[in-house]
């Protein structure tokens, strides 16, 4: 940043008369570039020094004359204090109006870039590159900017859905803390100096001794060649992978069963019996093929009477959404998990616990009565027991397939890392590359890596962020983002993705492809390699496959077939029960292993079934809380193998006993960046080698102080209630039941209305007529049914929605939307897509706990029953788009208005901020921005934005609104290419991720759309339809399939 | 106590023997006596050093008020403690308290003057006074709490550029209007009716500034019988045009409420409710005020025991309607069958915020009740004074368990909340109290507190007629 010379004619003598500037020695660009990525005292220290030099000094007095003057400079105090004021400036990126900007002249394009229409969005695919296996995404990108990511439509396994991981990783595309230069030893230093470094270094080497790469799960079939190719040429060179969250008992099971590393493939559509060992296989890509599987499950939880429906059992620790879908969950702690996993494998062995048995045994009749149609599940998170009894039983199933493995270099990734933290220490190691790990923050504890890590002499480190790892390595390479690279991975059926750039890697990042090729041929870029590579997989005239695999996002014929394997040998025995309290270590639902530590939406997100956000506790059931005498928010200190952490306590209804779970992935230092840092505690400081899933000989003290957590829902101890126990229809087990009141009043309410399958059958009008049969004024109904005759309305004039457009000829839109709560499976997907869709902003810890959450869809979580032991039910709620809505009534300025297709608008202009709407509507879907919660000041992050969607100051209402602006971008197409809108055409963000189907929008006039055949099933339902506010968002009543041996 | 057996021997002066009542005002009084002693604590030259110190203190407090309206709006409305659910809190609880307390002076201005109860002659003034500054605090709060404060005038019906007019079926745009002509009307009733007196100070009055002050402020009345003439009409005028508004500017503010879903909000008592509750907590302002001025001031025979009496009558009366109104919300709740009124109030009762609910039944109902019905407590200065707070926390904590416990706990669980108010909101409040009294010393000092006409046309010496028998020579100095 240079400033233009100026020169001023004056004529009168004044006592200062400038007459030129001279540019400054030092320009703030360069003080920010100076103080970058430090943090904390560090960046002070800088900052001081800097402070003291005369460069800094004339560029102070060029910049705010008034506050550097000769005076106030010398003088340390105020010196001081306007450092305080300004040192922030420095260091951010693009603080303005404190600097003078530069004259940054804009250009309009001479030549406009081929097809791009500029605010008319591009669509390109590629994928998202997960450990699990990649998910195909279609990338909305507005000038060449991602800002949204959709599943790939066209894509055999997912079929154009997602979850919210993916959703999310677009947020850490922008994030402003990301790493933005090489550096080496700290200082910023040069890309082309690390490869020279480097391949020198090794090349001195001859065989590639003392060379060892340390990586994230490979899932690039190039990335393996690339290593192949290392390999032949420094024989020597090793290569260790690992993740803290990663696939070791399945390798190791499936070696002890087949002899050789194999994924399994659930095919769930054939499957009639589901039973989970510990696999939260819907909760996320955090298990191996849930996009397939989720849609595939909730295909056969439908109820249809000419279909049988499935029926899922889940046996796990931590309550977990599969949990709660599941017609019959049973909580055990771990090495009870191990036991009652032993004894399904071996079918005849007793179980101690009663409840076990006779889950266990109900279990084998159905999967005996399946006839093959069934399907153990086991995940990553399961254990090594688990995983074998799986194999066992899966040998008869007619769902499971096994295949070569997705990940192109299987290994079990705890024992190598192992090994490779001997060889730290013994010295052997010269070269450290570690590819997108952060082994400082979630290495086993027991390993000591930062001992090790000292001992190494160069480290380097290829990573998103300067994070724990990144800050202490010799070398620092930023990270390309998927979405600026080339790469190619694997998506849970073997097909191959190439993974394109949307966009030109924003601060110089590089891939681990660029770190590798360093010792092959620094000339070739990642772009040839991956493109060099997919000559062994695309068929046919390249040049023609090459554009098809791009422009598809997937290439055909890739996916695996499946294997015959022989029979899998008997599984090794279970370890002995563990004495005391257990612990079990979880992925975090929404910061996965830690990887979304510093995304503002994954960390604002409210966890599966906790509903905890922008914290981790030491989850446990209300029997071990009273045994040790905690309470909710007190803070306690866990000890395993004499390592300690303090964290708080929450209840997790459903939670077995004598066993804790921590979530991993949160506990970061500040160098995680400005929205992990600090956050939660470090569950990955008690998690050893020998036991990274569940340990035992957990010992819990009190006395650590409060904390208070913030959870965003109401099961919490605080809404339990001893009405809710006096007017219970359900029978009370012996002891003391506890119940949410929450849940009590949701059942009593109709908020939640289901049946088991057999009512469904007997009653199919159930959702309206109740046990008695007859049309009930109860609670939550409508007298008259859901749909109101018009001619009783007290407004007989009231828009009738089947006006006919005079120029088309057309009769107009009427949009409505349907939920299966049957469906839903509580995944949190939508939401994220909203997040992303709709700008909404990110409020953080404080005003999340006091309820200001700006979440426009939200997850509803009812916990019904004992809450030792309680069903619990998932319901999407956003704006109902009530065609009588009390909101528009009661607006006094008529900021929120009904469209003449339906829709509840909020006129963001106009809003003054009353806030009446949001008290008159009894959904409280309505969110209002009591501060400036957007972030108008941060530069990267506005690149995200929709620019379609308002982003909403301080002082303004907001809601969902239909994503009305899906909606007209397709009205508008449809009316210039003079065509009728196809349902389908307008999908809501939620619709659109949503993994289940769950989500159904569209035209309600056109009675082929599958909203208005959703409507009409008679399981339709409107939530407190005697409210007369006739909402458009109605749901489908649930039906579960309970195993009568069970009920 | 009608009837009596032997006359007593020691005769209190005010109290008149025949019904046991106390007399409206002190016997003995002159035309001379009564201007002079009201005239005199506004023209005095030595202020009480009592009244620098209160509105000093008063001024300290109101800073709040500057303090806290800073923070908010370079903050935004999120430094209160409301949330969703609860969207409306402290500033809407104090919005409806401070207006309800307007109310009673307003109907005794107007509502008693029409129905000819000369005993309101004496406390009309500062009850007027004490609705226009109660007015004051209140109006601050629609436009603070609101997220744009700087676009609060859209709320007017203004025709503008955009073509946009309110929304008229929102009871917030009808509050506009009954706030804004309940101040209008208010203030002009209020400065009428103190022409004549402003007349008096100017021509008592020694200091120029004061002189000249007073002449402006009196519009130039000589007292002449046509001025006479019209200000009667005009007041009668003005008192029945305020009538009305004392029943519909508390029942417009009920429909905020009202017309909204909410159980606990959805019910067709509150504007009655409303209107009794406010002149019930405006009564124990003027108590509150009453008593103190008779003190410091030496107002005893001019506001005597049986204005006090009276006034505890009233809110007697008041306290017992809103009594009534909460027990048939109780009542409807169960009689209705519907779950929602039933939970609403079970959880008002019992829930996490019960002990509001119940603070309000022993400071609205049952200490009042079991106080009021006894003469002897009506008449107590001391308990009164005491029982005027009590009531007006009571009132307080009526507006606050309408808001908060209707919105934290609503129609959908997941939704439920809490709220908690910040100490932002409390500065803003009791900032509001020190606003409220350091106007209303200024008022003492600087304007009639009592009416001096009306005082002097409930003398006795008024009933003598010119020439009559008993007729007597009114020099000026008995004027």
């Amino acid at each position: 940043m240079k400033t233009t010379p100026m020169e001023m004619q004056s004529t009168m003598p004044q006592p200062q008369v400038v007459n030129t500037i001279t540019p400054a020695k030092l320009t703030l660009a360069e003080v920010r570039r100076k103080l970058e990525g430090t943090t904390g005292k560090r960046f002070w220290k800088n900052l001081d020094e800097l402070a003291g030099t005369p460069a800094f000094q004339e560029l102070m007095q060029e910049e705010f004359p008034r506050q550097a003057s000769a005076g106030e400079w010398v003088d340390s105090v105020s010196r001081r204090s306007f450092l305080k004021v300004m040192g922030a400036s420095f260091a951010l990126a693009g603080l303005a109006g404190c600097t003078k900007q530069p004259d940054e002249p804009i250009f309009p394009y001479v030549k406009q870039p081929e097809d791009l229409v500029l605010g008319r969005p591009m669509y390109f695919a590629t994928a998202h590159p997960f450990p699990t296996g990649a998910i195909p995404v279609l990338v909305k990108s507005e000038a060449f900017r991602p800002i949204k990511l959709e599943g790939n439509p066209e894509h055999p396994a997912s079929k154009g859905r997602s979850d919210a991981f993916t959703q999310g990783s677009l947020l850490d595309l922008y994030d402003p803390d990301r790493s933005q230069h090489p550096r080496f030893r700290g200082e910023q230093a040069d890309f082309g100096d690390f490869q020279q470094q480097f391949s020198s270094a090794v090349a001195k080497t001859g065989t590639g001794e003392g060379v060892y790469f340390l990586s994230e799960t490979i899932t690039s079939p190039t990335l393996a060649a690339q290593w192949k190719q290392v390999q032949a040429k420094y024989p020597q060179a090793k290569l260790i992978q690992y993740e803290p969250v990663n696939n070791d008992t399945a390798r190791a099971a499936s070696k002890a069963a087949f002899g050789d590393y194999y994924d399994t493939q659930y095919n769930l559509a054939d499957a009639d019996v589901i039973l989970s060992l510990d696999a939260d296989f819907l909760g996320g890509i955090g298990f191996p093929g849930f996009l397939p599987m989720a849609a595939a499950y909730a295909d056969r939880h439908r109820f249809d009477k000419d279909k049988p429906m499935n029926r899922l059992y889940v046996v796990e620790t931590m309550p977990t959404v599969t949990g709660y879908k599941a017609e019959h969950r049973l909580a055990l702690k771990p090495s009870d998990i191990d036991a009652f996993a032993s004894a399904l494998a071996g079918g005849s062995a007793t179980l101690t616990n009663p409840d076990a048995q006779k889950f266990l045994t109900a279990v084998l009749d159905d999967i005996k009565k399946s006839g093959g149609r069934f399907a153990v599940v086991a995940g990553p998170q399961s254990s090594l027991a688990a995983q074998s009894a799986a194999f066992t039983l899966n040998a008869s199933s007619k769902a499971v397939t096994y295949t070569e493995t997705v990940a192109p270099l299987p290994s079990e990734q705890t024992a190598d890392l192992k090994s490779l933290v001997a060889d730290m220490n013994a010295g052997k190691v010269q070269w450290l590359v570690m590819l997108g790990t952060n082994p400082l923050y979630n290495a086993p504890a027991d390993l000591n890596f930062l001992d090790a890590f000292n001992k190494v002499p160069n480290a380097v480190h290829l990573g998103t962020h300067v994070d724990e790892t990144g800050f202490y390595s010799t070398w620092h390479i930023p990270k390309a983002h998927y979405l600026e690279s080339w790469t190619d991975a694997r998506s849970y059926d073997g097909t191959i993705s190439i993974i394109q750039p949307m966009i030109d890697p924003l601060y110089g990042g590089k891939s681990a492809h660029d770190i590798l090729q360093t010792l092959i041929d620094p000339s070739i870029s990642a772009f040839n390699a991956v493109q060099e590579n997919a000559k062994t997989y695309i068929t046919g005239d390249f040049p023609t496959g090459w554009r098809k695999a791009l422009h598809d996002g997937w290439v055909a014929n890739t996916a695996f077939t499946p294997k015959t394997l022989g029979a899998p040998k008997s599984a090794p025995a279970a370890p002995a029960s563990g004495s005391g309290i257990e612990i079990s270590f979880k992925a975090d639902p929404s910061l996965y292993d830690g990887r979304y530590a510093n995304n503002g939406w994954m960390q604002e997100l409210p966890k599966q079934v906790t509903s905890m956000s922008w914290d981790n506790a030491a989850l446990m059931s209300l029997d071990l809380m009273s045994k040790l005498g905690l309470e909710e928010n007190e803070a306690i200190e866990l000890t395993l193998n004499g390592r300690t952490i303090i964290t708080p306590v929450l209840m997790a209804p459903g939670h077995p006993n004598d066993s804790v779970t921590v979530h991993l992935g949160l506990g970061r230092t500040a160098d995680a960046g400005r929205v992990g840092g600090g956050v939660g505690f470090n569950a990955y400081l008690l998690r050893t080698s020998d036991a990274p899933l569940a340990a035992s000989g957990l010992t819990v003290a009190r006395g650590q102080g409060t904390y208070d957590l913030c959870v965003t829902k109401v099961h919490n101890i605080e809404h339990r209630g001893a009405y809710a126990q006096r007017d219970l229809e359900h029978p009370l087990s012996d002891k003391d039941g506890t119940f949410s009141l929450a849940g009590h009043e949701a059942e009593e309410r109709s908020i939640i209305r289901y049946a088991t399958y057999d009512e469904a059958i007997k009653n199919p009008d159930f959702a309206h007529t109740g046990a008695s049969e007859t049309l009930v004024n109860k609670v939550g109904y409508n007298p008259q049914g859901e749909a109101v005759p018009h001619e009783e309305s007290f407004f007989p004039d009231a828009w009738r929605y089947d006006h006919t457009d005079r120029s088309t000829g057309k009769l107009q839109n009427r949009w409505g939307m349907s939920i299966d709560l049957n469906s839903c499976i509580g995944c949190n997907a939508c939401i994220i897509g909203c997040y992303a869709e709709n700008n909404i902003a990110v409020v953080g810890r404080e005003q999340v706990k006091i309820g200001r959450i700006m979440q426009w869809l939200r997850i509803d979580t009812y916990f019904e029953g004992d809450l030792h032991a309680p069903r619990a039910h998932f319901q999407p709620m956003l704006c109902q788009h009530c065609e009588s809505a009390g909101c528009e009534q009661v607006c006094p300025v008529g900021a929120t208005v009904h469209t003449p297709e339906g829709i509840n608008t909020m006129v963001y202009n106009r809003c003054v901020g009353t806030r009446y709407c949001s008290n008159n509507c009894p959904y409280k879907v309505r969110r209002f921005n009591f501060l400036l919660y957007s972030d108008y000041d941060t530069e990267s992050l506005k690149f995200q934005r929709n620019p379609d969607v308002s982003v909403r100051s301080r002082g303004v209402m907001e809601k969902c609104s239909y994503c009305i602006q899906r909606i007209e971008a397709v009205k508008i197409d449809a009316d210039k290419n003079n065509r009728a809108i196809e349902d389908g055409d307008i999908l809501t963000a939620c619709q659109q991720a949503c993994p289940t189907n769950a989500i159904v929008f569209g035209n309600l006039n056109d009675p082929a759309a599958k909203v208005t055949q959703r409507k009409a099933e008679e399981r339709d339902y409107q939530v407190l339809a005697d409210l007369n506010y006739r909402p458009r968002t109605s749901y489908t009543a649930g039906v579960i399939n309970p195993n009568a041996e069970l009920a | 106590m009608a009837t009596q057996g032997p006359i007593p021997e020691i005769l209190d002066p005010m109290i008149d023997p025949r019904t046991g009542e106390y007399a409206v005002i002190a016997p003995g009084h002159t035309f001379k006596s009564v201007t002079q002693k009201i005239a005199g604590i506004v023209l005095t030259a030595n202020t009480p050093i009592a009244w620098f110190g209160g509105l000093f203190l008063a001024a300290t407090i109101a800073t709040g008020v500057l303090i806290a309206v800073t923070w908010l709006f370079l903050k935004g409305v999120g430094i209160w403690g409301v949330t969703i659910p609860g969207a409306w809190g402290f500033a809407i609880i104090n919005f409806v308290w401070w207006i309800g307390i307007g109310h009673a002076g307003t109907l005794i201005s107007a509502i008693l003057l029409l129905f000819k109860q000369q005993w309101r002659n004496s406390i009309n003034r500062f009850a007027e006074a004490m609705t226009i500054f109660a007015v004051c605090c209140a109006g601050i709060f629609p436009l603070l709490h609101i997220g744009r404060p700087w676009l609060g005038y859209w709320l007017l019906p203004y025709p503008n550029s955009m073509n946009v007019w309110p929304q008229f079926r929102s009871p917030l745009a009808w509050d506009v209007f009954a706030v804004s002509t309940y101040a209008s009307i208010s203030v002009v009733f209020w400065y009428i009716g103190m022409i004549p007196d402003f007349g008096t100070l100017r021509d008592r009055a020694q200091w120029p500034l004061a002189k000249y002050f007073y002449g402006i402020l009196s519009l130039g009345w000589r007292g002449s019988t046509r001025h006479w003439i019209r200000y009667e009409s005009a007041s009668l005028l003005l008192a029945g045009l305020s009538t009305p508004l004392v029943l519909s500017v508390h029942t417009t503010i009920s429909f905020d409420f009202a017309v909204a879903a909410m159980a606990g909000w959805h019910t067709t008592i509150f504007p009655p409710y409303f209107v009794a509750g406010a002149v019930y907590s405006g009564f124990a302002m003027v108590l509150t005020l009453a008593i103190p001025i008779r003190k410091f001031y030496h107002l005893e025979d001019l506001v005597t025991l049986r204005h006090l009496d009276n006034m505890a009558k009233v809110m007697l009366a008041t306290g017992s309607i809103v009594a009534y109104g909460y027990g048939m919300e109780v009542f409807m709740s169960w009689y209705s069958a519907s779950h929602w009124e039933f939970f609403m109030m079970w959880n008002r009762m019992f829930g996490p915020m019960g002990w509001a609910y119940w603070v309000l039944i022993l400071t609205n109902i049952a200490i009042p009740q079991a106080t009021l019905w006894w003469r002897k407590c009506r008449v107590s200065v001391w308990w009164l004074f005491i029982l005027s707070f009590i009531i007006n926390i009571g009132m307080w904590f009526e507006r606050f368990v309408i808001v908060v416990t209707s919105l934290y706990r609503d129609y959908l669980p997941s939704s439920w909340g809490t709220y908690r108010a910040t100490k932002w909101d409390y500065m803003l409040f009791i900032g509001t109290w020190g606003m409220f009294t350091f106007l209303f010393l200024l008022f003492a000092r600087l304007a009639p507190m009592v009416p001096i006409s009306e005082i002097r046309m409930m003398l006795p010496q008024t009933k003598i007629r010119p020439g009559g028998a008993d007729a007597e020579v009114v020099t000026q100095e008995a004027l």
